[in-house]
């Protein structure tokens, strides 16, 4: 079981490979079974994953060019643990719903690699290797939305592209440049995470180098104001594309925050909270409300993410082990939750061919099934206790208090302007009186609608009543991260808040 | 002891599932039955627990595991029957399994009959959640399990459209379920920041550390505890200004209305405070503005109950106006008295509701009572109870009311808050009048029904039977308030009232006396032919009737801003600025690129040219960038 983790990022392209001589007929159940090892596979590394240790575990080391630091180096902590079970899990979901008939083939094959991409971004433990699957997943993203989207999808497709690809290459000069101060620290160059994990900056690097990397970030997550490529890609996207890009890729972003930004730059990051979190509130407010006027389904959905993000990037910038776990739960809780939402549109879509929140109302009486489930989703997005997404936003805004009550206060927003534009949406689509007549032999959820979306409910309230066991390994690694950060930090404002991040009583 | 509390407790949530399988089926009358008999098994486990706690005074506590695990916080799953939550748990599973029975006639004919019980044992849970926890977050799971219920339960008639808001000033279940969940959201975001505080400072959310080490905080921290958690308490429990929720949730079903609306849940924000008390004993100025804000809500609220022409509106202003009562007693100290009146209202204010949905029923769910009058002759019984709970509400000897409504009263005087005394002694005159204005309009007078084509009737045995219970105890509630208030200062301060002999006298005539003169007011007006339609034109009676214009007020001030507002940010700022620039940017670099397509144009002698251009400037840049000798 040394390589349990090459094999989680190799099987599913392996697969995808031999998937081409599949034929179409058998292709749907190869690709569902393929995801469903996929799955037990990360379901095992969770089991055998020792939550005791923060550090990284099941390390996997192969030089590939050692001159210049450049190796294959994979390993999971508690932080990217749930992250790729979420990635193996969304893809297994997306592929049983999946309800596109037009070239299947190169669709599921499509899925595997980008599995094989996400999988690769959580595990990788060598910068190159991380970017070499980071950009590698735009491509499948790509051709999923330029080939089976709606009618804007070649522009929806090519901005998506270009738009993270930007940003990703400013990030790729931090890289290189980050090798190279390290080259000059060490005499080695590395590309080692860890390694970079040890190395002390200046501040005046340290600065620059952030916002290198933050450009990269902020264009995934996506953060207020480089956001605007998110409702195209998502209202032009298929159902699966949404799912995926919405769970996990957006993900990638807020990772890198925990993974990069904090450990390497800890100073810079801490200088940075103030605009950073002015930036997540102006988000969480902004696309609430902008959600709130969306006259489309999905781009409710689409918009509701982006607002979700900026709580998740409020939690990550705590510097307290509450807020930091408490966002990264949100990245699970936010990928099943707005995962299962998109495909709850998806599945509304396949049977009118519409998102037109002006086409439905009153479908409670005609789908009571779906409205069950809608209703159960609805509630997880805006974070009622005992679901999924209360604990994340709870512990988030929690820890985010630490730093800035008011801030916490504008970004707290989010839990009424969330129940605003998630009931208004709620109730102009499955509330009142059926309004056309069409509408009236709607049929009801069909098993393998129900097949897919019901795991996601168990979910959803399973880990709303016991998050514990999630929430015990991240706190392991968070806590070591953080005591990283501690030693490492240079400026006194660093000191002073990684040193007074606990609850402390102070008598009268 | 423990098992008892977990029956309590799981009994109701048990039902509710069993109800919920059923909820997509036809009628089935055995979903009714079986959760109100859970109800009951749950009644009974908490009257063994009040008994035991009488008994032996001792606390029982239990700990499921832990539900939230980080840093320094430890959420469990705890609960606890304390005097305070014991004496909740019975109010709240009395009221509940009598409703429930109640209910199984009232939705009788009610397609979605297996969802309503499913969703009314969903709530009665999370009510007991909130009561029976014992940390902060144990609350803000029942809190916003409350919350969802009753949204769904307002909204339960989903199917309902919206009408205009001046056709009888109502939109339509739907609206006033998310009108609400929200407002009720944003009062929650004061409780959640509340909790940070507390958090932070004590790093902890279990009531018995935080309560033991609240007095070691500084003064200025401990207010804004107060201030925070008393916003969350403002909103469940409707207080101005995030009121107006209430009213509008009378658009649900009546049992909902009376569980819900008048005897439980919004007496959550009323249970916080009380159970909150070593916080709020500590910053008496809170408490003083606490009082201020429910002697003023009291009168408010009373105002518009009396010009009402809506049977649950009036009485939905009723509890507002009795939720301010409450506020008084809290806010001042006394929370026994409020606790006891908390209590003594569920009782006699759920009987008034119920007695409201048998008019309902009787009247084909005619509201207007108006449209009504001289249902005394087929309504008896229904007649009685609503008449008995009339007294208890007016505070009329020996009625429950009068002994916990008169003690608020005594507080309020004895703790030299006059204007506030004042101001109850007014809201009492104007309870009385309000409450025999609708019993005289609806059940005597002529008889208005007979125009409209009505033909009332009185209702099933049981749903009577269901009632009873309540009605005795609207009846003799207030005699045991001795024995109540030596049970919970056991765990609640006590308070001391320092006016005896014939002041006390005196202050209970003077209240007892404003009581029975707007009663007697009541009944001689609307037996004489009521009063004269000018008042209609009167400025003062506009106000009244139009609830102040504050739903008018707040439909401009806030939503039609934010759906403007959202829109510009959409269709302006999104669309037109943000996403503009980066287009634009990109056809820049776009443009830029087709520009410079004439350097590659494939034209041999072009491209020389643009060669030797390409020759001089590297050129000239060899001059000027070489090293001065």
């Amino acid at each position: 079981m040394n390589h349990i983790l090459s094999l989680l990022v190799f099987f599913p392209a392996l697969a995808a490979v031999l998937g081409f001589v599949v034929n179409k007929e058998n292709i749907r159940v190869y690709g569902i079974a393929v995801a469903a090892i996929e799955f037990v596979l990360s379901l095992f590394l969770w089991f055998m994953f020792d939550p005791s240790n923060g550090g990284f575990q099941f390390v996997e080391f192969i030089p590939l060019i050692p001159d210049y630091g450049i190796n294959y180096q994979l390993g999971v902590d508690g932080i990217s643990l749930f992250i790729i079970i979420l990635s193996t899990f969304i893809t297994l979901i997306g592929l049983i719903s999946l309800t596109i008939e037009k070239n299947i083939k190169n669709m599921i094959i499509s899925l595997l690699f980008l599995e094989m991409t996400m999988v690769g971004v959580f595990v990788a433990l060598d910068a190159i290797v991380f970017y070499v699957f980071w950009e590698l997943s735009l491509v499948p993203m790509l051709y999923i939305i330029g080939y089976w989207g709606s009618e804007l999808r070649i522009y929806a497709a090519i901005k998506f592209f270009l738009y993270t690809f930007f940003g990703s290459l400013i990030m790729l000069v931090g890289m290189l440049f980050l090798a190279y101060l390290y080259y000059l620290a060490t005499g080695t160059i590395s590309f080692s995470i860890p390694d970079w994990h040890r190395l002390i900056l200046p501040y005046d690097y340290q600065f620059w180098l952030f916002l290198a990397f933050f450009m990269g970030m902020a264009i995934k997550v996506p953060m207020f104001p480089f956001h605007t490529w998110l409702p195209y890609a998502h209202g032009q996207a298929p159902t699966i594309g949404s799912v995926i890009l919405a769970a996990v890729l957006l993900k990638m972003g807020t990772y890198g925050f925990v993974r990069f930004s904090l450990p390497i730059f800890p100073d810079a990051s801490i200088a940075l909270i103030g605009p950073i979190a002015i930036l997540a509130v102006i988000m969480v407010i902004y696309t609430a409300m902008v959600a709130y006027a969306q006259e489309d389904m999905k781009q409710v959905i689409a918009y509701s993410s982006i607002s979700h993000m900026g709580v998740i990037v409020l939690g990550t910038f705590a510097m307290n082990i509450e807020g930091i776990a408490g966002s990264i739960f949100l990245m699970i809780s936010h990928g099943i939750v707005s995962g299962a939402l998109f495909m709850l549109v998806g599945n509304i879509y396949d049977r009118k061919h519409t998102k037109k929140l002006s086409e439905f109302g009153g479908l409670a009486a005609v789908m009571p099934k779906y409205a069950l489930i809608f209703g159960i989703m609805t509630m997880a997005s805006v974070g009622l206790p005992l679901t999924i997404g209360f604990v994340g936003e709870f512990l988030s805004l929690m820890g985010f208090y630490k730093i800035s009550p008011a801030l916490t206060f504008l970004g707290g927003m989010s839990i009424i302007l969330g129940a605003a534009y998630m009931l208004r949406l709620y109730k102009l689509t499955f509330f009142g009186p059926i309004t056309k007549e069409e509408n009236k032999k709607l049929p009801d959820l069909n098993w393998k609608e129900l097949t897919s979306l019901i795991p996601l409910v168990i979910v959803v309230i399973w880990l709303g009543i016991n998050p514990n066991p999630v929430l015990k390994p991240i706190n392991k690694s968070v806590e070591n991260l953080l005591t990283l950060m501690e030693k490492k930090a240079i400026t006194p404002k660093a000191k002073e808040i990684l040193s007074h991040n606990k609850v402390e009583l102070e008598a009268k | 002891m423990e098992k008892y509390v977990l029956i309590a407790l799981f009994a109701p949530l048990v039902g509710s599932l069993f109800a919920g399988a059923y909820a997509m089926k036809p009628k089935r009358l055995i979903t009714g039955i079986v959760t109100s008999a859970l109800l009951f098994v749950s009644f009974i486990s908490s009257l063994i627990l009040l008994f035991y706690l009488l008994k032996t005074e001792e606390v029982v506590r239990v700990k499921l595991f832990d539900w939230i695990t980080t840093g320094s916080l430890t959420i469990p799953f705890g609960f606890v029957a304390d005097q305070v939550s014991v004496i909740m748990m019975v109010t709240v599973t009395l009221v509940s399994t009598l409703v429930h029975v109640y209910s199984i006639g009232y939705m009788e004919h009610d397609k979605g009959f297996n969802r309503f019980f499913s969703y009314l044992s969903a709530f009665v849970f999370s009510m007991l959640v909130l009561v029976m926890s014992d940390n902060f977050a144990g609350l803000f799971i029942g809190w916003e399990g409350v919350g969802l219920c009753s949204w769904l339960l307002i909204g339960f008639w989903y199917y309902k459209k919206d009408e205009p808001r001046d056709v009888n000033p109502s939109i339509s279940p739907s609206w006033a379920a998310n009108e609400a969940f929200i407002m009720n959201r944003i009062a929650d975001l004061g409780m959640l920041i509340g909790l940070f505080i507390i958090y932070w400072h004590i790093g902890s959310l279990d009531y018995k550390i935080v309560f033991a080490h609240v007095n070691l905080l500084d003064i200025a921290v401990i207010t804004m505890m107060g201030v925070f958690l008393f916003i969350g308490a403002m909103g469940k429990s409707a207080q101005f200004p995030l009121h107006t929720w209430l009213a509008d949730a009378m658009e649900g079903p009546t049992p909902v209305s009376a569980l819900i609306h008048a005897a439980t849940m919004v007496t959550a924000g009323v249970y916080l405070v009380v159970r909150s008390f070593p916080i709020y004993s500590q910053i008496p100025n809170i408490g003083f503005y606490i009082a201020a804000l429910g002697a003023f809500v009291a009168v408010f609220a009373a105002s518009m109950a009396l010009v009402n022409t809506d049977l649950k509106r009036i009485i939905a202003y009723s509890t507002l106006s009795q939720l301010g009562y409450m506020f008084v007693a809290a806010g001042l100290g006394a929370y026994w008295v409020a606790l006891f009146h908390l209590m003594t209202h569920a009782f006699f204010k759920a009987l008034l509701f119920l007695g409201a949905g048998n008019v309902m029923h009787a009247m084909n769910d005619e509201l207007n009572i108006f449209k009504m009058g001289g249902l005394y002759k087929v309504m008896r019984w229904t007649a009685i109870f609503m008449i008995i709970a009339s007294l208890a509400l007016s505070g009329i000897y020996p009625f429950a009311g009068f002994f916990s409504k008169d003690k608020i009263l005594e507080v309020a005087f004895d703790s030299q808050h006059y204007i506030l005394w004042f101001m109850l002694w007014v809201g009492a005159g104007m309870t009385a009048f309000y409450s025999f204005r609708l019993i005289m309009l609806v059940f005597f007078g002529e008889e208005r029904y007979k125009k409209y084509g009505f033909h009332p009737h009185e209702a099933h045995w049981y749903m009577l039977a269901a009632m009873a219970p309540l009605a005795l105890l609207a009846i003799v509630a207030g005699f045991f308030e001795e024995p109540f208030e030596e049970f919970v200062t056991q765990l609640l301060p006590e308070y001391h009232v320092h006016i005896h002999g014939i002041l006390a006298v005196a202050l209970i005539g003077l209240t007892t006396l404003m009581a029975l003169s707007g009663i007697g007011l009541a009944v001689y007006k609307y037996s004489h032919g009521g009063f004269s339609p000018k008042w209609k034109e009167t400025f003062i009676y506009k106000l009244l009737y139009n609830q102040y214009y504050i739903p008018v007020l707040y439909e401009k001030l806030f939503i039609e801003p934010y759906k403007e507002l959202s829109k510009i940010a959409w269709k302006e700022l999104d669309l037109r600025i943000v996403d503009a620039t980066v287009d634009f940017i990109a056809g820049i670099i776009y443009k830029s690129g087709f520009a410079g397509r004439v350097v590659q144009s494939g034209n041999l002698s072009k491209m020389l040219r643009w060669m030797v251009i390409g020759l001089l400037i590297l050129l000239v840049l060899v001059i000027v960038y070489s090293p001065v000798r």
